[in-house]
Parts: structure tokens; C-alpha cells; sequence
């Protein structure tokens, strides 16, 4: 069942891209990149899933499981949620300094409309 | 603002093309019955004895994929350091804030006031009173870029109250966070709690009472020491055990708080690190002048080429 995930990864990924693509104002377009970031947190939780598993916790196992079962047993990716928590950091630090460029923009050319900001450059 | 039709046409081409290739790619991936791949084994098996920690989400963050987690660090850096380029303002930065005036202006005559909360609340009250005439009437209305920085006025009693609880109480809970290793966390969500506790008492009692705690100056010097943290606990790694972010503190029984030996100490530098861009990205945002735009006044054609 986990392909829904996958699928609802792509999905996430292309409305995204769509905003990207058609949208004029840049604060969306910002706000498109961020859906197109949640999606990889979607993929990369769901990739480390395996049915049925607890979370990679070495602490109380669950009953009749010793923590070096549960090594070789069934639990989450510990890898995979890592990448997820880096993947988050970065979207911070992209959505932080892309706002400041929009904000400045916006300052400089009184508009967040992005064909205006490009009629001007000639 | 009305979109061109093309634009959706060929956006909408080229994401349907984008979605069959996803779609495609992803349903290869390995389901939810695959063995774990053997990079997470290795994580599962080296926690315990390695690190003498039982959390190996935090022992892959630090210590299996310490590296990776040193350059995310910083490009944290590099991304606070591009915000508080572009977010400068031409005059000295030492006060900047968007009641700045507001502080200045503090009423000397107000000293009858017994503590200084309430001279605080009369001031900022009076403050406002003088300013309703002629700053709009909220700031959705005010156009775009205008010079004004938006005023954030003291909160009522009931959110003041709220505040002061849950303020210490959200600060041990994110210190705790990057304190145990053996629970799950880390300094990065220890960092954004810090940060979360900063904002809540910027939305509760104001500026001028965070001010010296988001002074850009002091900010910027604890962030770079958190970052010379990191580089030092991994240089003294190389240095002592040969290899880069090797540990080299004793290691204490798993499930106290120093288990994990430079587990802890890097999860400790990484919370400084974080805490302190975020609150300088965050505040610098916050605080941006209209600075860098043409001054419409002694420009006459600044609104012809629009």
C-alpha cells in the first residue's frame, strides 16, 4: 500500500512544479517550491517504512525482543527519517533566503509580479 | 492578476509529463516488505556498542552520517549569512527593529509608573495614540515597499500571561531535546524550539524586550562559535583518533546524559548553530527596511517605466 504514498509524493511534486511554472506572483512561487519540498519529506518517510515495523528505538523494545533482535528485525529506516531531518533544514534555509530576494525585489521594482520584474531589465 | 492561457497549457504539459515519469520511477522503488538496506543495518548495529546510545536516528545524524550532517550545518550558515546580506540596511544595524522608534521614544516623565512594565505599556500605549492619525489602518492596506515598518504593539493580558507560562516551559522542553541523546531530537529541532520560544515573547510583550537577545552583532558572534564548536569537536577527532568526527570523550553508560560521547557535544553546537541563524534569519526578515528602492520623490520618471 505504500505505492499511494509514492503517488501522492509525485502528485505533491507536481502541483508544486505547476506553481512554479504558471504563477506570476513570486510569493506563490516561493510557496509552490515549499509543496515541491514536502513531497520529498512524503517519499523519503514512506521509503523507510517497512510493514508492520516500530520506530528504530533501541530503548524497551517491544515484548520478547532484545535490542539486537531488533537490529536484524522489523523497524523503520533510521537512514531515511536522517535524510528527511536534513531535507527539512535545507527547505528552511531555501525558503529564508528566497523570501529575502522576493522582499527585495519587492521593494525595489514595487511589485511581486515576476513578467513585470523581467519587462524592466531592458 | 489574471494568468495568460498558454502558460497554463504548456505548464500543465509538461507537469502531466513530469507526474507519468514520477509515477513510473517511484512504483520500482522497493515496497514495504524489503529487507532493510544494509546501510541502515549498520546503523541499527553500531549504536549500541559504538556510541552507547539507543536512539539511532540521532547516532546516523551525528555520528554514522556525522559528515553529512557538518555540511548541512553549513549551508544553514552560508543561507543566514546570503539573508543577512541581502537584508542589511544602510544604516547602523546595532538597533535595527521596527520600534526603534518606539524605543527611543520612551516617555521620561512617565516615572511616577511603580514597575517598569506598566511605564512600558503606557509609553508603547501613547506611542500609538500619536501615530493612529497617519499609518494605515492595518497593514494589509498599505501598499507595497512603503518606508513605514510595521509596528508590533504589546499583546493583551491574556496572551502576556500565556507567554510567561509556556515560554519556560517550551525552553526546557527544546533544551531537553538536545540534551538527552537517548530520546529522539537533536540540536536542528532544539534549535527551532529555541527559536519558537524567542518569537513567542517577541509576540507577547514586543520588541524592546528581546532586544538585546536578537542584537545582530552578539547573534552573529554565537552563531560563528557554535560553527568553530563543530569544526574543533571534529578537528579534535582527526587530531586524537585519526579520522574526522571520531569520538574521543569516554563514553558513558548508555541512557544517561552523556552517552554518545561527541554525540552529545556536536548535538550541543549544532543547537547553539541553529538556534542562533534562525533567530538572526528569522529577525532579519523580519526587520527589513525599505532601503535599497529608488526614493520616489527625487526620482520623477521612478513610477513612467512601470
Amino acid at each position: 500500500m505504500i505505492v499511494v504514498n509514492y503517488v501522492a509524493a509525485a502528485a505533491l511534486l507536481s502541483i508544486g512544479l505547476y506553481i512554479v511554472l504558471t504563477r506570476r506572483n513570486l510569493i506563490k512561487m516561493v510557496m509552490g517550491l515549499s509543496i515541491m519540498e514536502a513531497s520529498t519529506y512524503l517519499l523519503l518517510i514512506s521509503m523507510g517504512y517497512r510493514s508492520g515495523s516500530t520506530a528504530p528505538v533501541l530503548l524497551n523494545p517491544p515484548a520478547g525482543k532484545s535490542p539486537s533482535q531488533l537490529v536484524n528485525g522489523n523497524v523503520a529506516d533510521p537512514v531515511l527519517q536522517n535524510f528527511c531531518l536534513t531535507a527539512i533544514v535545507i527547505g528552511v534555509a531555501v525558503s529564508a533566503v528566497f523570501l529575502s530576494v522576493v522582499v527585495r525585489i519587492a521593494q525595489h521594482y514595487r511589485t511581486l509580479d515576476a513578467d513585470e520584474v523581467r519587462r524592466m531589465r531592458g | 492578476m489574471t494568468e495568460p492561457t498558454h502558460r497554463r497549457a504548456v505548464g500543465a504539459a509538461i507537469v502531466a509529463a513530469v507526474f507519468g515519469l514520477l509515477v513510473v520511477a517511484l512504483t520500482q522503488l522497493p515496497d514495504d516488505h524489503a529487507p532493510l538496506p544494509a546501510v541502515a543495518r549498520e546503523a541499527m548495529q553500531v549504536a549500541l556498542p559504538r556510541w552507547h546510545i539507543t536512539e539511532p536516528v540521532n547516532e546516523v545524524v551525528y555520528g554514522t552520517r556525522g559528515f553529512d550532517t557538518f555540511g548541512e550545518t553549513f549551508l544553514l550558515l552560508a543561507a543566514v549569512v546570503s539573508v543577512v546580506l541581502l537584508t542589511r540596511p544602510r544604516e547602523r544595524r546595532a538597533e535595527r527593529s521596527g520600534e526603534e522608534q518606539i524605543g527611543r521614544q520612551e516617555e521620561a516623565g512617565e516615572s511616577s509608573a511603580t514597575d517598569s512594565d506598566e511605564r512600558e505599556a503606557r509609553g508603547a500605549e501613547a506611542e500609538e495614540v500619536r501615530d493612529r492619525d497617519d499609518s494605515p489602518p492595518t497593514p494589509d492596506v498599505a501598499p507595497v515597499g512603503t518606508p513605514r515598518p510595521e509596528r508590533a504593539e504589546e499583546m493583551t493580558v491574556v496572551v502576556r500571561t500565556a507567554a510567561r507560562i509556556v515560554a519556560p516551559v517550551l525552553a526546557v522542553a527544546g533544551l531537553y531535546l538536545a540534551a538527552w541523546g537517548y530520546a529522539p531530537g537533536g540540536g536542528f529541532p532544539a534549535g527551532a524550539v529555541v527559536l519558537g520560544v524567542v518569537l513567542l515573547i517577541y509576540a507577547g510583550f514586543g520588541h524592546r524586550r528581546i532586544a538585546r537577545v536578537t542584537r545582530p552583532a552578539s547573534v552573529e558572534l554565537v552563531e560563528l562559535l557554535g560553527a568553530i564548536g563543530i569544526v574543533m569537536i571534529g578537528l579534535l577527532g582527526l587530531f586524537l583518533k585519526g579520522s574526522f568526527f571520531a569520538n574521543w570523550v569516554p563514553l558513558a553508560p548508555e541512557q544517561t546524559i552523556r552517552s554518545g560521547g561527541i554525540l552529545q557535544l556536536f548535538s550541543g553546537a549544532e543547537l547553539i548553530e541553529v538556534a542562533s541563524g534562525l533567530v538572526l534569519a528569522v529577525f532579519s526578515l523580519l526587520v527589513m527596511r525599505h532601503d535599497w528602492s529608488r526614493d520616489e520623490s527625487d526620482d520623477p520618471d521612478a513610477g513612467t517605466d512601470r
